[in-house]
């Protein structure tokens, strides 16, 4: 191959493939960081909720007036919405899984804070919590009615026993079953695992520990609770509007807060994850495009620039195939000038992202990516160019221009 | 001269209006994306203390776990509120110009003769100086005084949306409405008051909305109530009682502190380790002694309200800036080349080598204008979509990213400032050819 007289022709135009090296390896550093940001939050956004969040709202109850019954509420409330069309079931719970509201607390595998330890996020609700959330139980049973407490004051402690996710179970026992199995609390109180739940996220979608899940037979306390409501596949939004009228209906001294969905509190706590991957993806594409422009505008000024020396060398005899290559060759050099200077900038990038801002280290696959991309873009961007240049007939030549 | 260079600039654009327009279009692009990644970043980063930002302090004293600190990420840091025994011995120390203790409790607001829909509130749970201190607005009536923090008095301030709901908005005060079982006497209503961030109450959200009603701070204890915000406790310890929980070392408390001059805060400061160093002596505090006190600047900060993706996405879009202005460069080099001819007779003619120069450095400014005003068109557009998107499930998407014409302004300037840069080179190259070798084809 004929390097030298290709560089020479570069070297005529410095000024043009600089700019086009320096932004291909601009383009470089965006791209390959860009994309490897954007996966992981893609990844963090994808990871299953083991809920079927998209069949879930829930809302606020809170009673006010004085010797107001909390049990009872729950119970009649309860009544109605299980027998309501289109619910799959319902149940009081404190707090919401995916809502960014939630609370958590240590447990350990021996008394006496010993053993192992781990924090979990844990929600109070009765028998039918695991159906209507959409769980699914490796072993084990969901709660009896008997263990159900029903509290009117808030207290230390929860009742006896437990229904825990695979990851608090693995934290707490390792290895060991886990299903019929005791853990304690910080103030030695042992709790009796009768459930395993495969898999489950609690309410914090950014914590490491966010599968370390509890829930406790518990209701209340009063005079307020949440309930969950887990609905039919598409009937969502009808059953919304009933179930708000059906609990004024059948007793107004209450306070119903706002229904909301399970998928718009998912998409609320995924909110900061996903515009970061919606800005990154955007910018991402247009720079691309912008770089096969720049590498497309070179060639076609180069090209244009240079009709009459490719007019002679076609009558000297080189053959169009050899014009392509030449200009391809051209913008391949430009193109690798760009991205080993674009390699540096990446690293140096993605070096920075990660100390500044406790982002994980750029993956060096990325890189390797983006360079064989570059490459790819660059070329396919010179392509009609250099076809372009091997049509100039051999007549220009003699041509005054 | 300014304005014949004006006039060239647009008989050159008219020349080549595809080539023009590519670059206001790629200018456009980096600015649109600039200005919603500047627009989420400068609404985070807002101070609304305005100069009262380096006058009011917040305290932040290390009573964590001897075993682990309190934030993962960096070790050195201390807890972000305060327990109720430290807030209570904190408000007793008579160095500050005004002090205030808070936290935020919920409950159901309604009218003892039923005049309103009853409603699930979150009031805020202050002593009196919040309103001097905030500097909050009143559309009717006042605020209470420290004696009613003392009582306590059943009194309350209401904010404006509040006493629409409840009162229809007409001057309430003097009127009451019932809280957990008891009536409160109206003595305030809050003009709009919304400080973006919320920097007095980060903990429980920079931009989550403000309270509906503002009850005297005593009468948290009185009538038990917990917080309805963040809460972090780390010690073992049997909670049995709301009065054991309030001598926990749980915190869910803040406190600001009005300190104006350099010696209070130098005595403030020596005020809180003399506590901490005291309480170590009890048995509290088992952490090596670790106390800061931050002005509202610091306090944001520390409190990263300004998130490290706003910042990591803010330098990506400038990058990206970066390759479209690159792109302008090649766009302006090739765009000046082909109309070398023109300027080669206009240097015959006499034109100096630096009239030629700043002939097309207007010609790239204009082009930057363009870019930029467009950008910032595309940009707003951008924010509406996003808002529009995003507002369905985040209630704060308006708070998030605001329509604010500072913003548009700021990235036009950036984009004029950046084209001329840009037009740098590609208008000192041209204007440095040689006229004869353009003369001799024409």
């Amino acid at each position: 191959m004929e390097i030298r007289p290709i560089l020479s022709a570069l070297l005529r135009n410095r000024a043009g493939a600089i700019l086009v090296a320096l932004q291909i390896a601009i383009t470089l550093a965006i791209v390959v960081n860009a994309i490897y940001v954007t996966q992981q939050r893609v990844e963090k956004i994808g990871r299953p909720t083991g809920m079927d969040d998209q069949n879930i709202f829930s809302f606020t109850v809170t009673g006010f007036e004085k010797n107001f019954d909390f049990q009872a509420m729950v119970r009649d409330d309860m009544a109605m919405l299980r027998q309501m069309p289109g619910i799959v079931d319902a149940a009081p719970i404190r707090q919401v899984p995916l809502s960014g509201s939630g609370s958590s607390t240590g447990f350990f595998s021996l008394p006496n804070q010993k053993g192992e330890q781990s924090p979990a996020n844990y929600y109070s609700t009765d028998e039918h919590g695991i159906n209507t959330l959409g769980t699914k139980l490796s072993g084990g049973a969901t709660f009896e009615p008997g263990m159900i407490e029903f509290r009117n004051e808030d207290k230390q402690g929860f009742p006896a026993t437990a229904i825990i996710s695979q990851g608090l179970a693995k934290a707490l026992f390792k290895d060991k079953a886990a299903l019929g199995n005791t853990f304690y609390d910080d103030q030695s109180k042992p709790y009796r695992v009768v459930g395993v739940i495969q898999h489950i996220h609690g309410s914090w979608v950014g914590w490491d520990k966010v599968d370390r899940v509890m829930l406790s037979p518990l209701v209340g306390p009063g005079p307020g609770t949440q309930y969950i409501v887990r609905t039919q596949p598409g009937e969502i939004d009808r059953v919304m509007t009933a179930t708000e009228t059906a609990l004024r209906k059948r007793d107004p001294n209450r306070v119903v807060g706002k229904l909301r969905k399970m998928s718009d509190y998912k998409k609320r706590s995924y909110a900061g994850d996903s515009f970061m991957a919606v800005t990154l993806t955007t910018v991402t594409g247009l720079v691309l495009v912008f770089s096969a422009l720049g590498i497309f505008g070179l060639a076609t000024f180069n090209v244009n620039n240079r009709t009459r020396q490719i007019g002679t060398r076609r009558a000297v005899g080189a053959r169009k195939r050899d014009i392509v290559r030449h200009f391809m060759t051209e913008n391949w050099m430009v193109t690798t000038l760009g991205v080993l200077v674009g390699c540096i900038l990446a690293l140096g990038a993605g070096f920075w992202l990660s100390n500044q801002y406790q982002m994980p280290r750029l993956d060096l696959y990325y890189l390797l990516g983006g360079v064989l991309g570059l490459w790819a873009v660059g070329q396919f961007a010179a392509w009609q160019p250099s076809r372009r240049a091997a049509k100039v007939s051999p007549a220009m030549a003699t041509r005054n221009i | 001269m300014f304005a014949y260079y004006l006039r060239l600039a647009l008989a050159s654009f008219r020349r080549n209006p595809g080539l023009t327009a590519l670059m206001v279009f790629a200018i456009a692009l980096g600015i649109s994306v600039c200005m919603i990644t500047l627009t989420s970043y400068r609404a985070a980063a807002n101070n609304p203390a305005g100069d009262r930002s380096s006058i009011l302090f917040a305290p932040s004293i290390d009573n964590w776990d001897p075993e682990q600190p309190y934030e993962q990420y960096d070790k050195t840091l201390a807890p972000t509120m305060l327990t109720y025994r430290d807030a209570k011995a904190l408000y007793e120390s008579n160095i500050p110009d005004r002090k205030l203790i808070m936290y935020k409790a919920g409950g159901i607001v309604s009218r003892a003769d039923k005049g309103m829909e009853p409603e699930y509130i979150a009031a805020r749970m202050t002593t009196a100086d919040f309103f001097p201190m905030f500097q909050v607005p009143f559309l009717y009536g006042g605020s209470w005084d420290g004696k009613a923090d003392i009582g306590p008095e059943p009194v309350v301030v209401l904010s404006k949306e509040m006493n629409r709901k409840a009162f229809g908005g007409v001057n309430s005060v003097g009127k009451s409405i019932v809280w957990h079982d008891r009536e409160f006497r109206v003595i305030g209503v809050l003009d709009d008051f919304e400080p973006l961030p919320k920097y007095f109450d980060v903990s429980n959200g920079s931009f989550t909305d403000m309270e509906d009603a503002y009850i005297p701070f005593a009468w948290g204890p009185v009538l038990e109530l917990g917080s309805d915000g963040n809460t972090n406790c780390w010690k073992t310890e049997t909670i049995d009682s709301y009065k054991a929980f309030l001598n926990s070392e749980c915190i869910w408390f803040h406190g600001w502190f009005e300190l104006r001059t350099a010696d209070k805060q130098r005595a403030f400061r020596e005020f809180l380790d003399n506590y901490v160093v005291d309480q170590k002596k009890h048995g509290r505090f088992p952490r090596p002694l670790n106390n800061y006190l931050y002005d509202v600047d610091g306090w944001l900060k520390r409190n990263k309200v300004v998130e490290d993706d706003n910042k990591a996405v803010l330098v990506m879009a400038f990058a990206f800036l970066a390759v479209c202005l690159v792109n302008t460069i090649g766009l302006l080099l090739a765009k000046f080349l082909n109309g070398a001819p023109q300027s080669g007779v206009r240097r015959a003619l006499g034109a100096s080598r630096r009239d030629i120069f700043l002939q097309h450095l207007t010609e790239s400014g204009v082009v930057a204008l363009a870019g930029g005003i467009v950008g910032g068109l595309l940009g707003v557009t951008g924010i509406w979509a996003l808002r529009a998107y995003y507002g369905r499930f985040v209630e704060d998407a308006p708070k998030l990213l605001p329509f604010d014409e500072i913003n548009f302004v700021i990235v036009v300037a950036i984009a004029v400032f950046a084209g001329l840069i840009a037009g740098l080179y590609p208008a000192w190259r041209i204007g440095r050819a040689a006229p004869a070798s353009y003369l001799k084809v024409q």
